[in-house]
């Protein structure tokens, strides 16, 4: 049941924001909890994005800009947007090259909190 | 039905903005705020490109459609940086496109991405003077009434397509057999998660020409919408432009201008209402005129 409202809220991401072609959520240990990726392999993408995170977030305290808001990755065929959840999971958004990055950064908040409720 | 009378009901407060900026001869940027809203690069009062994340930009229409291989696309960016060239005129020196063919592709894409801003909604604009910053920009720029005329035209097309670029997710059609490859290719990415602006990225083609092609399939029976494969009715389309606000201009009143850039940029345009057409415009068809873009051969 937390499944489908996990589910309901990657879903109503998408919708919201122009150019997100797939959402995952996985554990901090790097293994999925729920996935809509349209295509990629969910759990390379929830373990590679659990390890991104980690990397991210001691890159920022490294660099001493305090805490992470995003790991953002853009390539010349799209985007992947890494957000933390809670101190447990991780949110991973795939986008084209036209998605909506200020739209997400509005948007996605609402979500992670939504997200984090939801896992308890 | 005039065409002026069209603009005035269709294009919405895009428009005045862009004949204010063209009278003014304004050169940098108009930022669209709404959905999808965008950027407007301008020059000397003309479009040079336009940044939205609801249409395709230059770079997308030449990679994603191969047209230009990402070897040759990454050379040529660093090849102009690195002399302070134009981008566009490094990748014809080079080979990679002709001049001729550039020039049409942004063009279009111009047209494509004012198309889009125009379909959506529009909750305000601000003009920023400044130089012009896009990656590949229209040499000469379009024209803005050229632009207006264009995007008039194809919105009284979108009335009449059963289609919308950022609403309803396509699937194809249970036993679909395409009839060409663009057919083929559109089948294998009509999978239900994709928008026909979604599609449109996927195949680096404009979002109007992927619309008129999706159209043309739905109305085959190649296609459905993701809401009709679950068993809803497709009743519930509704056209997601932007109308002007306040008091329309009684037909055949130009709207008012400013030669004072400052003063556009002063501007701030009440959130725009989406409202369905008049049914009329429903019945409108593209006549006589064949619709192509770059990604399409003729």
């Amino acid at each position: 049941m937390t499944e489908d409202k996990l589910l309901a809220e990657m879903q109503a991401l998408r919708d919201r924001v122009a150019g997100i072609t797939g959402t995952a959520v996985a554990s901090r240990d790097g293994l999925i909890i729920r996935e809509d990726t349209g295509g990629p392999d969910p759990d390379n993408l929830a373990a590679l994005a659990a390890t991104a995170l980690a990397l991210a977030q001691r890159l920022a305290t490294e660099a001493g800009q305090g805490t992470l808001r995003e790991a953002a990755i853009r390539s010349s065929g799209g985007h992947v947007a890494i957000y933390a959840v809670g101190a447990t999971a991780v949110l991973v958004l795939l986008g084209d090259e036209g998605l909506d990055i200020a739209r997400l950064h509005r948007e996605s908040r609402a979500t992670v909190d939504s997200i984090e409720k939801l896992l308890g | 039905m005039n065409i002026a009378m069209s603009e005035n009901d269709l294009v919405g407060p895009l428009r005045e903005a862009l004949v204010v900026a063209a009278v003014a001869g304004m050169s940098g940027t108009l930022r669209v705020t709404g959905d999808p809203g965008g950027t407007i690069h301008l020059a000397n009062g003309r479009v040079a490109g336009i940044e939205t994340p609801g249409a395709p930009g230059p770079e997308v229409l030449l990679l994603r459609s191969r047209r230009v291989s990402e070897p040759a696309w990454d050379a040529g960016f660093a090849a102009a940086a690195a002399a302070g060239v134009p981008l566009g005129a490094e990748l014809v020196k080079r080979g990679i496109i002709g001049s001729g063919e550039l020039e049409a592709l942004l063009c279009t894409a111009v047209a494509d991405s004012m198309f889009v801003l125009a379909s959506g909604t529009v909750d305000d604009y601000r003009a920023e003077q400044g130089p012009v910053d896009f990656v590949l920009p229209l040499d000469a720029g379009a024209e803005a009434d050229w632009l207006l005329t264009e995007t008039a035209r194809r919105l009284q097309v979108l009335a009449s397509l059963p289609v919308r670029p950022d609403r309803g997710r396509i699937v194809a059609a249970s036993g679909a057999e395409p009839l060409d490859l663009r057919q083929g290719e559109i089948l294998a990415l009509a999978d239900g998660r994709r928008t026909a602006r979604d599609l449109a990225f996927a195949l680096g083609r404009g979002v109007y020409a992927t619309l008129l092609q999706l159209a043309r399939m739905y109305e085959a029976g190649l296609l459905v919408t993701a809401a009709e494969r679950a068993g809803f009715q497709p009743g519930g389309w509704k056209l997601g432009h932007s109308a002007p606000s306040g008091t329309p201009a009684p037909a055949g009143e130009l709207p008012r201008r400013s030669k004072d850039p400052a003063a556009l940029a002063r501007r701030v345009v009440p959130r725009g209402r989406s409202r369905d057409l008049p049914a009329s415009l429903g019945l409108l068809r593209p006549r006589g005129r064949r619709d192509v873009d770059p990604g399409e051969t003729p």
